[in-house]
């Protein structure tokens, strides 16, 4: 008996000791100095290496390209600190010759790297021509070709003469999301072979530099820099936290716990219902939007993507029928429930997008005219995004918007309102018949249709895959998700799937500019039934009017408004096709704890950035955020 | 056949309970058969509601009845598990008892083969499985696979009772007696050998269903179909437990759990019931 | 003697085949992916990036070039034998240019001292508590401990784990539900760092001696209920032998030959890691290393993994072998 109390004594003083030390995540760091932020790549199998110019080596948005790493410019997804575009590394905007064979670069001054020396010319035409010359690095390829030549005439000036034109050569060096990093040519003059080289500890062009890291790979801590006025940050002031923290927090319920313990100030991405959760019980947590629905929009449109080499889908007729099967508003429920942000048409809803497509294609969409084979319809209702909003006001009361703006701004504006009958003439006039409930294809299969998904690895495609799948089979056609996991992206490029809930559009979001993913949707680029698709064409559209909108936008100026006139026609021609089905933009439940920091970039309040937190452009933050004690 | 049964239920308090859990579930599972919504069809009832008259186990986040769900799901747990364990025991039975008394030249042949199959890394076979198959993949095939690969183990086990039984004093009067190796094998072996086939089969169950969890849990699975496992990784996409929904989990956890218990009664007590030194202390006890 | 010498060449020779035979079918395996890690490292680096057509193109070609996946399926096969025999698993195709071997090297030290312990501790228990049901067959108490064991065995772990989670690091929230250690505490033998190691090991360690034990309790359970009845044992009660030193000396310790067979296999087994256990509680091993090697069609990792596996089990199967022999003289050597 007296070994037993003895035990319990025993445990109860370790249940003590192990108290005592819980209350602290981080070890030997003030909290209130800390910012501690989800790094969605989860455990890095590779944690020391830095090598970011080795292609997939190891870690990147460790606080790595968002903290260490600097380039010419950055465009901002959202608003930006001062204006959308950021000279960053360069002074000035890029400046091509007339024929866009040449690009000229100026450079700031008084920028250091943080083992104090100076950052010039040099490491740009160092970091070109490495790349030229060297294969395998992770922007070798680009380098290759576009670049003939690259010259310093001066330590702040860097001239590119291209092989051919290209009026978005800029844009490599340009950061959404990310972008190609300058080297420090100091370093890596003296490294062998660059590709296998771990750049660790890293040098710095960044406001912090890496402070410890743990070789798991869990975490990673930066510090800010002594000389953080050196950095291209600097003129913004002096950022608040004076460390930050990357780390993996485990799967979307851990963060939850994690920061209703505070413990967690940014989460990178959750589910809905684990926004919710936060909403309802932690005061200080946050989302984008301070109520419904919560989540940032990223500039990526989740979409039915077909397979346009498969027989079924060449019809245009098919693709419209499976698009009048699908009732948007179960979709938001299933997906987000509700908490999604629509858009009818195939550019993601956010950033200054609405202002250059959305709200002015409104009247056009209202108008547009379908045939069905036996009679003409007005597909478009503008009134879907209200209706969510109507539909979610009784449960979630005050968090739901009232004005119109703000309701299209969250929920975006209309869809294609359900229409069975107009399906089933679509389908019927393809040559499709319907035997007892069932649909059968031209040929007299079943018309069957797997929706491949990526599984938990995107949960929210997933779960409007299964739903999409559903009303689809409640029609009478075969329609199954299959879960792709890991083998998505070769299923993707290599054209073995029927349908697919994925995105083929990205945007800057900040900028109406479409090139970053329309370019690649030439017919030149579509690789024939059986051969590997190159991003982002994934649905192999072939089209001569596409490609006339194409070939303009490329001798059309970045900021040219003549472009966003291309990119409206490219929205028609989509519409009339129905090459994707576009859903919803990819809103990600980035949710900001302020029981420490405050100034975390809003809609609402200040928009200055993309609060997703892997994103380079994140590194905003850092300069806006204040300590909350 | 009756009479033993009849036996058991008479006189082992533990058979009958087993019998009694282990018939829930089976009528539970056969409910599936008379449900009001095909199991793969979401947001037929409103979501998240708690346990309540009109709903017995709530609602999912995915508007599905758990109730009518849970048919679905312990139905095809079960069926699974029990065609695994049944497939498996076959074989390691077969093999380990084979093994175990032949020894020589056909032991060490078997068991090369049989620790080949333990040495096998299952994860990235079934990974490889499952993405091979695609959307052909379903729960009778998946059993199929398992029990290919689940019978090594306890095969060896199973030998390893065989060979100490072939070198005892009432098996080499047995052979002197002049009794076939087969009656051997299954009149006065088999006894000691069942114990160890109820328990293996009690956690080769347990490792099949489990391991289908963890197949679910991380996305390799058919998840129109609901099994016990689909239900959690539903749940888990719905962040359910820190969300606040935990009859999502909780009863489809407390069915495998009220399976398991009557399976182990059952296994238990019919163990006691066939061992015959134990049999002839009851009927003592019995008559006298 | 000599006839155990033999015994044992020829085991030895089974184990060299069974490794053999294992590793070749691991290298089947993971090469029948349908994941081509090119195509991973391509979309890893598109994903988010700007990328042109063409230079994709190009960067698909370099890979292809840059990991040596060109030449025929035999060669490769060839080159993989070549390295192997020295130890060397090449570089992992998903973190290129690291060795395989170096990452496997920093997972495996925590996920042998996680499963190791939490491997021993549930055998303990539940040999402990079964040894004791089986004897004390009518014990009330032993009974219960017996349902209760036995209901929480087939919870499925994830939600065992889980469940631990909520309650240690959220309702109460006293111990620390992710990594391995404190964050930002430097390695060392000093009490800072092993105390953060220890107590982040609780949980994970926890939970799989409660989903461990039940196992382990049946096993012993009806082992021991058979040998109950045997005449030895009923010798010694009608001699006056006391019920513990029966217990001890004569029950358990013949029941447990068959427990330590599984004992060894289990603890062989370890080296596939605790994947659940790890994704749940972040803690880091070699589990997470396979599932992110699977996922990213990365098969000199999976190889690697699994050879390691592969060893292991067949070398605690062989040490079983080799000392049933000397421990139980009722078994012939054949």
């Amino acid at each position: 008996m007296h070994a037993l109390r003895h035990l319990a004594l025993a445990l109860f003083l370790a249940m003590c000791a192990v108290s005592a030390s819980a209350e602290e995540l981080i070890s030997d760091l003030p909290r209130n100095e800390t910012l501690i932020v989800e790094n969605p790549e989860g455990t890095i199998k590779n944690a020391g290496w830095f090598n970011i110019w080795a292609i997939n080596a190891g870690g990147q948005s460790t606080g790595l390209h968002q903290l260490a790493m600097d380039t010419l410019w950055y465009l901002d997804p959202q608003h930006g600190l001062d204006g959308v575009w950021m000279n960053s590394l360069a002074a000035e905007k890029p400046i091509y010759n007339a024929d866009f064979t040449e690009m000229t670069v100026k450079l700031r001054s008084g920028i250091y790297w943080s083992d104090g020396v100076e950052f010039t010319a040099d490491d740009l035409v160092f970091t070109t021509e490495l790349h030229m010359k060297t294969n395998g690095l992770r922007w070798s390829a680009p380098f290759q070709i576009n670049v003939a030549s690259v010259s310093a005439p001066d330590r702040n000036t860097v001239i590119f003469k291209l092989k051919k034109p290209n009026s978005r050569f800029h844009s490599l060096f340009t950061v959404r999301w990310g972008a190609i990093w300058i080297m420090p040519k100091h370093v890596f003059e003296k490294v062998a072979d660059p590709l296998k080289f771990d750049f660790n500890k890293p040098v710095s062009l960044g406001a912090y530099v890496l402070h410890s890291y743990d070789p798991n790979g869990k975490w990673f801590i930066w510090q800010l820099r002594d000389d953080w006025q050196r950095t291209t940050l600097g003129r913004y002031g002096k950022p608040g936290p004076k460390y930050v923290a990357y780390v993996d927090p485990g799967p979307p319920d851990k963060r939850v716990i994690a920061q209703l313990n505070h413990e967690l100030d940014i989460i990178h991405d959750t589910s809905a219902e684990g926004m919710f959760t936060l909403a309802k019980q932690s005061k200080t947590s946050r989302g984008w939007f301070k109520g419904f629905p919560y989540a940032h929009p990223d500039p990526t449109l989740p979409a039915v993507i077909f397979n346009l080499q498969n027989d079924t889908f060449k019809d245009r007729r098919v693709r419209w029928a499976l698009a009048l099967l699908i009732d948007i508003k179960a979709v938001s429920m299933a997906s987000y429930r509700g908490a999604a942000t629509i858009s009818a048409i195939a550019i993601p809803p956010t950033g200054t997008h609405t202002e250059s497509y959305h709200a002015p294609m409104e009247a056009w969409l209202r108008d547009f005219e379908l045939d069905t084979g036996k009679r003409t319809i007005k597909p478009y209702d503008p009134n879907i995004g209200r209706q969510i909003a109507e539909m979610l006001r009784p449960s979630m009361g005050e968090q739901i918007p009232t004005s119109a703006d703000d309701i299209a701004r969250a929920f975006g504006r209309g869809w294609w309102k359900p229409d069975p009958a107009a399906a089933s003439e679509l389908l019927q006039a393809a040559g499709f018949t319907r035997r007892g409930n069932d649909w059968m294809t031209p040929d007299g299969k079943p018309f069957a249709v797997r929706l491949v998904v990526e599984g938990d690895l995107r949960p929210v495609m997933t779960r409007a895959g299964s739903m999409i799948a559903q009303q689809w089979r409640q029609f009478g056609i075969d329609a199954k998700t299959e879960v792709a996991q890991g083998t998505l992206p070769d299923r993707r490029q290599a054209g073995d799937f029927d349908a697919m809930i994925s995105w083929s559009v990205e945007t800057y979001g900040g900028h109406p500019d479409l090139s970053y993913f329309l370019d690649s949707w030439h017919s030149q680029f579509v690789a024939p039934p059986g051969k590997m698709q190159t991003p982002r064409n994934w649905q192999r559209w072939a089209s001569p009017e596409l490609d006339k909108i194409i070939e303009q936008i490329r001798s059309t100026g970045f900021d040219d408004p003549k472009s966003v006139d291309l990119g409206r026609e490219f929205v028609k021609l989509a519409v009339r096709e129905m090459p994707i089905i576009p859903l919803m933009a990819y809103n990600v439940f980035t949710v900001m704890d302020q029981t420490y920091w405050t100034g975390y970039p809003t809609a609402e309040g200040d928009p200055y950035t993309d609060p997703v937190p892997n994103w380079g452009n994140s590194r905003a933050m850092m300069v806006r955020l204040k300590p909350a004690k | 056949m009756f009479t033993v049964l009849r036996d058991l239920l008479r006189y082992r308090t533990e058979f009958r309970f087993g019998a009694i859990l282990t018939g829930f579930i089976a009528a539970f599972a056969a409910l599936s058969l008379v449900s009001p919504y095909p199991p793969q069809d979401q947001f037929v009832v409103p979501p998240d509601l708690p346990p309540s008259w009109s709903y017995w186990f709530g609602t999912t986040s995915r508007g599905q009845d758990v109730f009518w769900q849970l048919t679905f799901a312990i139905r095809n747990t079960m069926l699974f598990g029990l065609s695994v364990a049944v497939l498996s025991r076959l074989v390691s039975i077969a093999i380990g008892m084979w093994s175990g008394y032949k020894g020589g030249i056909v032991d060490r042949l078997l068991m090369s083969v049989n620790d080949t199959f333990i040495v096998i890394p299952l994860f990235p076979l079934l990974v490889l499985f499952y993405f091979v198959l695609r959307d052909r993949m379903s729960w009778p095939l998946l059993a199929l696979a398992m029990a290919s690969l689940g019978w090594a183990y306890d095969a060896r086990l199973i030998r390893a009772v065989a060979l100490s039984l072939s070198s005892r004093e009432f098996t080499q009067q047995c052979v002197f007696s002049g009794m076939r190796t087969r009656e051997i094998v299954f009149q006065e072996h088999l006894p000691y050998v069942l114990p160890i086939v109820f328990y293996t089969t009690m956690n080769n169950m347990n490792w099949s269903i489990g391991l289908e969890v963890t197949l679910s849990v991380l996305g390799f699975t058919d998840i129109d179909t609901p099994t016990v496992g689909v239900m959690i990784y539903w749940a888990n996409q719905h962040t359910a437990l820190v969300a606040g929904v935990w009859w999502w989990v909780f009863f489809p956890v407390l069915f495998v759990m009220i399976l398991f218990i009557g399976l182990f009664l059952l296994a238990i007590s019919t163990n006691e019931y066939i061992d015959p030194r134990s049999r002839l202390a009851r009927m003592g006890d019995v008559s006298g | 003697m000599q006839a155990y010498a033999i015994y044992a060449l020829k085991r030895l020779a089974q184990f060299v085949l069974v490794v053999f035979i294992g590793i070749n079918l691991a290298y089947l395996i993971s090469h029948a992916t349908p994941i081509d890690p090119v195509e991973q490292t391509v979309s890893a680096a598109t994903s988010f990036g700007n990328a042109s057509p063409e230079a994709i193109l190009m960067m698909r070609a370099s890979l292809r070039e840059l990991y040596g996946l060109e030449g025929g399926a035999v060669s490769q096969y060839a080159a993989f034998w070549r390295r192997v025999l020295v130890g060397d698993f090449g570089p992992s195709l998903s973190a290129f240019p690291t060795p395989v071997s170096t990452l496997i090297g920093r997972a495996l030290p925590w996920t042998v001292g996680l499963l190791s312990v939490s491997t021993c501790l549930a055998f303990a228990l539940g040999n402990l508590l079964g040894g004791l049901a089986g004897y004390f067959r009518e014990s009330r108490i032993l009974k219960l401990a017996g349902i209760a064991a036995m209901a929480v065995h087939p919870i499925p772990y994830y939600i065992v784990a889980f469940v631990l989670l909520i309650v240690f690091g959220y309702l109460w929230p006293v111990l620390p539900i992710s990594g391995g250690y404190r964050i930002n505490t430097p390695w060392g033998w000093n009490a800072e760092f092993v105390l953060s190691v220890v107590t982040h090991a609780i949980l994970p360690v926890a939970s799989l001696v409660l989903v461990g034990v039940g196992g382990w309790f049946m096993g012993m359970r009806s082992l021991v209920s058979n040998i109950v009845s045997e005449d030895y044992v009923v010798y010694a009660e009608l001699a006056g032998v006391s019920r513990g030193r029966i217990l001890g000396a004569y029950v358990m310790r013949n029941a447990l030959a068959p427990q330590v067979t599984g004992l060894a296999m289990s603890l062989g087994s370890i080296f596939n890691g605790a994947i659940i256990t790890e994704q749940v509680f972040g803690y880091p091993g070699i589990g997470t290393l396979l599932i992110q090697a699977v996922h990213a069609g990365d098969y000199s990792l999976v190889i690697g993994i699994a050879s390691v596996s592969i060893v292991a089990v067949s070398v605690a199967v062989l040490i079983i072998d080799l000392l049933y022999p000397l421990l139980d003289p009722r078994v012939k050597v054949a």
